[in-house]
């Protein structure tokens, strides 16, 4: 009896241990990584929806063709919400209940990102580097939200400070996209008008308008010496051509979007000397990121697909954060260890300036260096600011 | 006080150019709605088709034939005419053609899946690059009295006022122009009487690609190349309602206010009341509803009396 109670004890134990470990941590298997990518593949940013998951990939390959992290590669799975915050919505839930993936990726956009947080608390998962730099993603503190990029408003802080630094008498200007962009652009000038005690003199625009004429003779009219531009490409080079038709010549600065290359191309003599705020070292700087990005793009990527520049190198930057994390999380891969990494990641890889994330803080460093369009190329002309 | 009015003439000029873009795009709307009674809502995709394929033209040319400057832009402009004719034949036998017969508001629904799937295709063939487009005229600007407008804007005033004035006497002079009204107004009658209906369609869907290739590329050196650029469609349909559904003046003329009205809306009365800017894009849509309310069929529309 003695005998048929122990046997049946070590079945139950057996039983137990047996289905303890069919209970995987989803998207970790011993040779892999699953992780999940939401960006636009078909609406209005679709070119990022190409280039980020492809700069994300070069490192992922330089990775797994080291072995991977303890043996497991790393594969990515790119869902598609055309910039639509409710298809995000459903498919962050395809990639966590029909994919299993182990964690979330490089969500692109303000508003999509913002319609997941809900869903992240809810199955308690990560979503690592955003790609937005909506201050909104870190502050306040999400708890499975880590970004990895300074936001809009404290981008706007640093240029109005700098402004001021170079000319105490400077009058600001500021045209900006009336959207969630454009609102957390707005509350970093309110921070930096109460700092300074002075007021900025601001123009919106709407999405998608290809005029600017109006606001740039406002500005013009309230003698704006330094106008910052809080847009994506094209706003920066029809206002800067609009300016120069109209024989105004203000200082032009911009929040990161703008700082495409695209701008100086485009914008011609109308864009030499513009001012933009980076968060990341610039693509062909010399800092370690850029230099192996542009290595590993050597190695992997056709350039007539592939071109290198800033939006590859971001997908490439966010993606060394995302594995040292993982390798911080140690053999054994679980949420909980994962999460874990991230809340004490001391990040020095060199494709972002150092920062540190704590289970208070998820934000980035805070700083931002400047870029400026000198003989129609892109040079960095500061040091880290912040 | 003479700043005040610099500066409003400034939005004005700048308006107008604007304003003639939506035209452009308006006098597609128009003439497929003259004759066939259809909105065409993928005009707006039509005229980026329109500039993909001068963009791709002038990159081919350049790179291949070793030809650069005037040439260059002339022959692409040409070949990009030539596409939209053939273009124009394609869509009349797809969508046209097949939904002849049926209800007005199927062959709608065809043109507003048309317009899904060129966004998708283009972007499937092209790339999803943004491209930069340039112009035949450089950055070149004309200014008087404090005033400045672009080369580019100047041709696309020039462009939208020649196509206006030419489609104007087409319909009013020509025994094709005099076919499509009727064909509009009564298809059965129409081929009874002798008129080659089916030609009539043809024509008009030639036409309306023919204008809004011509729209795209005076539209791309403005802004950037890619696909979303036919969203412009969004603005010039209200323009089009605006002008009088169906009028070739009014698309011009609702264009152009409506031009105006963004610029001004955004420049002079933004500056001097605040609270405007809050609501600077539903500006035209007042103004629209404004007008809908005194003249129901729009400034030039005519109003029809459907006997029953």
């Amino acid at each position: 009896m003695k005998l048929k109670m122990s046997l049946v004890g070590i079945t139950i134990t057996l039983l137990l241990v047996g289905c303890a470990k069919k209970e995987l941590t989803p998207g970790v298997t011993d040779t892999e990584i699953l992780i999940g990518n939401i960006q636009d593949l078909s609406g209005p940013m679709k070119e990022l929806g190409y280039l980020l998951p492809a700069g994300a990939n070069l490192y992922f390959q330089y990775i797994n063709d080291q072995g991977g992290i303890y043996g497991r590669k790393i594969r990515m799975l790119v869902e598609d919400h055309q910039y639509n915050p409710q298809k995000a919505v459903a498919a962050a839930k395809k990639l966590i209940e029909k994919d299993q993936v182990f964690c979330l990726y490089q969500v692109i956009g303000t508003s999509t990102s913002e319609a997941i947080i809900p869903i992240l608390e809810e199955y308690k998962i990560p979503l690592v580097a955003p790609a937005t730099q909506s201050g909104t993603m870190s502050r306040p503190l999400r708890r499975y939200i880590f970004q990895t990029d300074t936001g809009y408003d404290k981008q706007m802080n640093v240029l109005i400070d700098y402004i001021l630094r170079q000319d105490k008498n400077a009058r600001i200007g500021l045209i900006y996209q009336d959207d969630n962009y454009g609102a957390n652009a707005l509350k970093g000038a309110a921070e930096a008008e109460a700092r300074h005690k002075i007021t900025l003199q601001k123009e919106s625009y709407q999405r998608g308008a290809s005029d600017f004429s109006g606001q740039v003779g406002n500005l013009m009219k309230g003698g704006a010496t330094h106008v910052i531009i809080a847009g994506i490409v094209r706003e920066p080079i029809i206002i800067m051509k609009t300016a120069a038709a109209m024989g105004y010549r203000p200082q032009f600065l911009g929040l990161s979007p703008t700082m495409d290359h695209r701008v100086a191309i485009a914008a011609g003599p109308a864009g030499e000397g513009y001012i933009a705020a980076n968060f990341a070292p610039l693509w062909n700087s010399d800092a370690p990121g850029p230099v192996l990005y542009r290595k590993l793009h050597d190695k992997y990527a056709d350039p007539k697909t592939l071109p290198l520049g800033m939006y590859s190198y971001y997908g490439f930057a966010t993606a060394t954060v995302l594995v040292e994390a993982l390798k911080n999380a140690g053999k054994d891969l679980t949420r909980a260890s994962f999460l874990q990494a991230l809340n004490s990641l001391d990040y020095k890889g060199g494709s972002f300036p150092d920062f540190k994330w704590t289970r208070t803080n998820h934000g980035s460093s805070g700083k931002v260096v400047l870029v400026q369009v000198k003989n129609g190329k892109q040079v960095e002309i500061s040091d880290w600011l912040d | 006080m003479t700043e005040l009015l610099t500066g409003l003439s400034q939005e004005v000029v700048s308006g107008i150019a604007l304003g003639c873009i939506y035209a452009l795009v308006a006098l597609g709307f128009t003439l497929i709605y003259r004759a066939t009674e259809v909105v065409n809502f993928a005009q707006g995709e039509l005229m980026m088709v329109g500039a993909y394929v001068n963009f791709f033209l002038v990159s081919r040319i350049s790179a291949n034939l070793g030809i650069t400057g005037a040439w260059m832009y002339f022959i692409a402009f040409m070949g990009a005419l030539l596409f939209a004719i053939i273009f124009g034949i394609i869509l009349d036998l797809v969508i046209n053609r097949p939904l002849r017969d049926q209800p007005v508001f199927s062959v709608i629904m065809a043109t507003i899946s048309i317009s899904i799937i060129l966004r998708a295709l283009v972007a499937m063939i092209a790339g999803p690059f943004t491209h930069i487009q340039s112009s035949p005229f450089g950055d070149g600007v004309v200014s008087f009295n404090k005033i400045a407008i672009s080369v580019q804007d100047v041709f696309i005033i020039f462009c939208a006022i020649v196509l206006v004035i030419l489609f104007y006497i087409f319909f009013r002079k020509s025994r094709w122009g005099v076919a499509m009204q009727a064909t509009s107004a009564d298809p059965t009658a129409a081929q009874l009487m002798g008129i080659p209906v089916k030609k009539v369609y043809r024509l008009v869907w030639i036409f309306a690609t023919l204008v809004a290739t011509v729209g795209g590329i005076l539209l791309a050196p403005k802004t950037l190349l890619d696909t979303n650029i036919g969203f412009i469609g969004l603005k010039a349909f209200p323009a089009a309602v605006l002008g009088g559904f169906g009028s070739v003046p009014g698309a011009i003329f609702g264009g152009v206010i409506l031009g105006i009205i963004e610029t001004i809306s955004a420049g002079t009365l933004s500056y001097h009341f605040a609270w405007i800017k809050e609501i600077n894009d539903v500006i035209p849509w007042l103004v629209l509803i404004a007008v809908l309310m005194v003249k129901p069929d729009g400034i030039f529309g005519i109003a029809k009396v459907k006997k029953v």
